[in-house]
C-alpha cells in the first residue's frame, strides 16, 4: 500500500496569506497536499487579491505555475467569491429549483472543485513536460470550476430540442425528499428500480396509481434537480416512525440513510481515518524497471494515452471527460445497442444533450461485459491502454475477472481506477456497501446534506449532483496523479476514490475544525452573504471582511454605524430602489463582490464575462469547454 | 381501441421519423405487438422478459404502467401512450 504517491513533490507559494475569498480554495490545496505527502513551501507574502498563485515541483520537471483566478477573463478581474460564482454561474438557482428558494449551496463548493482542479492542472501539465511538451503554467478558474459542474444542467437547458413528454412541468415546490418520520428523523430513500417503491408504498396504504406518480417524480432527482412528490406520500409516510419505516425498506428491498449530522460524521472514528487519508487509496505494484514514456502527440499533456472506461451516468463518465479535455483518448465501453441514457431527452442531434455533455468526447465499443468473450475483448482493449477506468457497484470488477490483478501480468504499468460510491477500500467489509452509492444518500451519509439544511433552512441536502460532479473531478484528479507516479516511479497503481471521499474533501475544514491535524487555518465565515430582491432581478453580494462590509454600507448610502443585527433588514430595503444591474455596476465599483444571480441557465449567454466561453457555435447546446489552459 | 403513441427521439428512426402512430390494441402489450408488425425492430428496444425495458418508461396518459397492470394493462379508446428513456444519475 501506499497512500502519498506524491511525496517527493513540492507545492509552493503564499497559501496561508491567500486573500479571503480564496482562502477556502487555498486550504483545500493545502489539505490534498498534505494527503498526498508532497511538501508544503509556503512563505509568509501576502497573496494578491485577483489571483491565487502556487508552484508544482517534482524532481524530474520544471516547476509548473499554476493560477487559479475568479473569472476566466484575467482582464476582468472583478473580485469574486464563493457565493458570487454560485450565483453569477448558475449553480444556486439550480440548488433553488426544489425548495423555490434561489440561495447558496452554504458549501465551499466551487472552492474546493477549483483547487482539485487546479492541483489536476499541475500535475497534468508536469506529465506533458515528461511527455515532451513545454509546458510551464496551467490556469483555471472558479468560473470555469462552477459551469463544469453544471454541464449537463446547461446542455439540458439549452438544448435545440425541447425536452419529450410528460416532464411535470407544473412542479409544486412544496414536497421534496428528504422524507420525515412521524418521530422526527430526516432520512433519504433510494432504489433504482421502480418495483421496491411500488411494494414500499403499498405497504403504507398509498394506491399504485399514486405511488407511480411519486415514482415519475422520484426519478426527475439526477435530471432537473426537482422532484415534486405528491404530498399524499410524504404526508403517508409521516404518520410512520424510522424504525417501522426502515422495517419496511427491508422487506421490500428500498435503501434508506438518515440524513446525519455533520458533529457526527467528523467525531466518528472510521471518517476520521478516511479524512487523514485523504480522498483517495493508491495501491500500487511492484516497480516496474525501464518504463517507456509515451510522447505527447499534441499540446495537451496527456494527448497519445488511452483510456478505457466501463462507466454509468455521472461520475464515472464526467471523470473520463476531463482526462478527454486533457487529451487522453478515451475508448467508452457501452452494452450493445448503447448506453440507454443516450436517449434521455432532450435530444440534440440524435443523442441526449446531458448524456454528450459528459460523453461527446470519447469512442464508443458497444461490449456486453457479462459474457467471457465480452471480457476478453475489454482485456485486449486494457492490454493496450493507459488507464482502465470504471464504477461498477463493489466486488463486480472481481466477478468479471475484470480487477486490478486481472491485468497486472497483462498491462504492468496500467493506471486502474475504480469510482466508487462509499469506501476506498473495497477489500473492507462495511455495511454501507449493501446500499446504492447514490449523491443523495451520500449526501445525507456524509453530514453535506446537514451542512446544507443548516444554511439553507432546507431539511437536507442539494439536488443538484454536486458529489457526483465532485466524485468524478477527484477521481479523474488521482488517475492523473497516478499517470505522474508512474512516470516518475515506473509503478503501475489502483487508485480508488468515491462519493463519500468526495463528501470528506467538501467537509474538510469541519474535520480540521475537530481535530486539528493539519497544519493549515480553516477559511473564516463571511460578514455579510445573501440573495436580494432588486427593482429587476436579484443580486447576491458577499462581504468576507469588515472593511468590505464598511464600502458595501457607503456604496448602498447607509449609516456607518447602524447595528449588525439591522444590517440585513437595510440591505433588503435599500436594495429595492435600483435594479441588480445598476447596483453589481455600483458595488463593483466599490470592490464589493457583487453579481447578478443568473436565474435561468439560458441567461449564462447573457453575462459577458461567460458569453465569449459559452458560444453557442453549435447547432447542438451549450457546451462547457475545458476548466484549463496552458502555457 | 384506436390509441396514440408517441414516440421519443431516439425510437423514431424506426418509425420513419413519425413522432406520433396510430395504433389499435386492448392492452398495452397488443399495442406493442402492433407497433412490432409495422415499424419491426422497435418491440425489442421496449420490451426484455415479458416486461418493460428498465431504462423505458411507459405511459398511459399519465400512469406509469408499471403501477397498473404493465404489459397487460387495459386500454381506453383515444389514450395516449407516451413511451420515455428513463432520466437517471448517480
Amino acid at each position: 500500500m501506499m497512500n502519498q504517491p506524491l511525496n517527493d513533490c513540492v507545492i509552493a507559494g503564499p497559501l496561508k496569506n491567500p486573500a479571503p475569498h480564496f482562502a477556502a480554495t487555498a486550504f483545500s490545496l493545502l489539505y490534498q497536499s498534505n494527503t498526498l505527502g508532497m511538501k508544503i513551501e509556503c512563505h509568509d507574502q501576502h497573496a494578491t487579491d485577483d489571483r491565487l498563485s502556487f508552484a508544482f515541483k517534482t524532481p524530474y520537471t520544471s516547476a509548473v505555475i499554476s493560477e487559479i483566478t475568479g473569472w476566466y477573463d484575467n482582464d476582468q478581474q472583478a473580485v469574486v467569491t464563493e457565493n458570487i460564482i454560485q450565483a453569477a454561474c448558475g449553480m444556486m438557482s439550480v440548488h433553488g429549483r426544489a425548495s423555490g428558494k434561489i440561495q447558496a449551496l452554504g458549501l465551499n463548493y466551487v472552492s474546493t472543485l477549483t483547487a482539485a482542479l487546479a492541483l489536476h492542472g499541475a500535475v497534468a501539465a508536469a506529465i506533458g513536460q515528461l511527455r515532451g511538451l513545454t509546458l510551464s503554467s496551467s490556469r483555471v478558474s472558479m468560473a470555469a470550476a462552477a459551469l463544469l459542474s453544471e454541464s449537463q444542467y446547461i446542455a439540458d437547458a439549452t438544448a435545440t430540442e425541447l425536452p419529450e413528454g410528460l416532464l411535470l412541468d407544473k412542479t409544486a415546490h412544496s414536497a421534496a425528499p428528504p422524507f420525515v418520520s412521524s418521530d422526527g428523523v430526516v432520512f433519504e430513500l433510494e432504489t433504482l428500480s421502480a418495483d421496491p417503491w411500488l411494494k414500499f408504498w403499498t405497504r403504507l396504504g398509498i394506491s399504485p396509481a399514486l405511488a407511480g406518480k411519486g415514482w415519475t417524480a422520484f426519478l426527475l432527482r439526477y435530471a432537473k434537480a426537482v422532484s415534486p412528490i405528491p404530498s399524499e406520500l410524504m404526508h403517508a409516510i409521516s404518520k410512520v416512525t424510522y424504525q417501522e419505516i426502515s422495517a419496511s425498506c427491508s422487506q421490500t428491498g428500498m435503501f434508506i440513510c438518515p440524513v446525519r449530522a455533520i458533529d457526527e460524521q467528523v467525531t466518528d472514528e472510521q471518517s476520521k481515518y478516511e479524512w487523514l487519508r485523504g480522498p483517495w487509496t493508491f495501491d500500487s505494484s511492484a516497480d516496474v524497471k525501464n518504463i517507456q514514456i509515451k510522447p505527447a502527440s499534441s499540446t495537451l499533456p496527456l494527448s497519445g494515452l488511452t483510456v478505457v472506461e466501463s462507466c454509468r451516468r455521472i461520475q464515472g463518465p464526467l471523470a473520463g471527460h476531463l482526462l478527454a479535455l486533457l487529451g487522453a483518448q478515451v475508448i467508452r465501453i457501452e452494452p450493445p445497442g448503447g448506453d440507454p441514457l443516450r436517449g434521455m431527452p432532450p435530444m440534440s442531434e440524435g443523442c441526449s444533450a446531458r448524456f454528450g455533455a459528459l460523453n461527446r468526447l470519447k469512442t464508443i465499443r458497444e461490449i456486453d461485459i457479462r459474457l467471457p468473450s465480452g471480457q476478453a475483448e475489454v482485456a485486449e482493449l486494457v492490454r493496450h491502454a493507459d488507464v482502465f477506468l470504471h464504477n461498477w457497484a463493489p466486488n463486480k470488477a472481481a466477478q468479471l475477472n475484470l480487477d486490478y490483478s486481472n491485468f497486472l501480468e497483462l498491462n504492468p504499468t496500467l493506471v486502474y481506477a475504480y469510482a466508487a460510491g462509499w469506501s476506498t477500500d473495497e477489500n473492507t467489509y462495511s455495511p454501507l456497501h449493501s446500499i446504492p452509492g447514490t449523491d443523495f444518500m451520500v449526501q445525507a451519509y456524509s453530514g453535506v446534506a446537514d451542512k446544507i439544511s443548516k444554511t439553507c433552512g432546507t431539511q437536507g441536502g442539494s439536488l443538484f449532483t454536486l458529489l457526483d460532479v465532485l466524485g468524478g473531478a477527484i477521481a479523474a484528479q488521482g488517475i492523473t496523479i497516478a499517470l505522474l507516479n508512474q512516470c516518475m516511479n515506473g509503478v503501475s497503481t489502483k487508485v480508488t476514490s468515491s462519493l463519500l471521499s468526495a463528501a470528506t474533501l467538501l467537509c474538510a475544514d469541519d474535520f480540521q475544525n475537530q481535530h486539528q491535524a493539519f497544519d493549515i487555518g480553516a477559511a473564516s465565515k463571511s460578514v455579510v452573504n445573501g440573495v436580494y430582491v432588486t427593482q429587476q432581478g436579484k443580486i447576491a453580494i458577499e462581504c468576507y471582511d469588515h472593511q468590505t462590509t464598511q464600502r458595501l454600507i457607503q456604496a448602498l448610502g447607509i449609516a456607518a454605524d447602524i447595528e449588525p443585527a439591522k444590517l440585513q433588514q437595510q440591505l433588503c430595503c435599500v436594495l429595492l430602489a435600483k435594479t441588480a444591474e445598476e447596483w453589481v455596476t455600483a458595488l463593483q465599483h466599490a470592490q464589493v463582490p457583487a453579481a447578478i444571480v443568473a436565474e435561468n441557465l439560458v441567461d449564462l449567454h447573457n453575462n459577458p464575462r461567460l458569453k465569449s466561453i459559452l458560444n453557442l457555435n453549435s447547432k447542438s447546446y451549450t457546451q462547457v469547454p475545458s476548466p484549463w489552459s496552458f502555457q | 381501441m384506436s390509441i396514440t403513441v408517441i414516440i421519443p427521439t431516439i425510437l423514431r428512426p424506426l418509425t420513419n421519423d413519425q413522432k406520433r402512430i396510430s395504433i389499435t390494441g386492448y392492452k398495452v402489450s397488443d399495442v406493442i405487438n402492433g407497433m412490432e408488425q409495422q415499424y419491426p425492430g422497435i418491440k425489442e428496444k421496449l420490451v426484455s422478459e415479458g416486461n418493460a425495458h428498465r431504462f423505458i418508461n411507459i405511459y398511459i396518459n399519465d400512469n406509469d404502467i408499471r403501477f397498473c397492470d404493465g404489459l397487460s394493462t387495459h386500454l381506453q379508446d383515444g389514450d395516449v401512450l407516451t413511451i420515455l428513456p428513463a432520466v437517471a444519475g448517480g
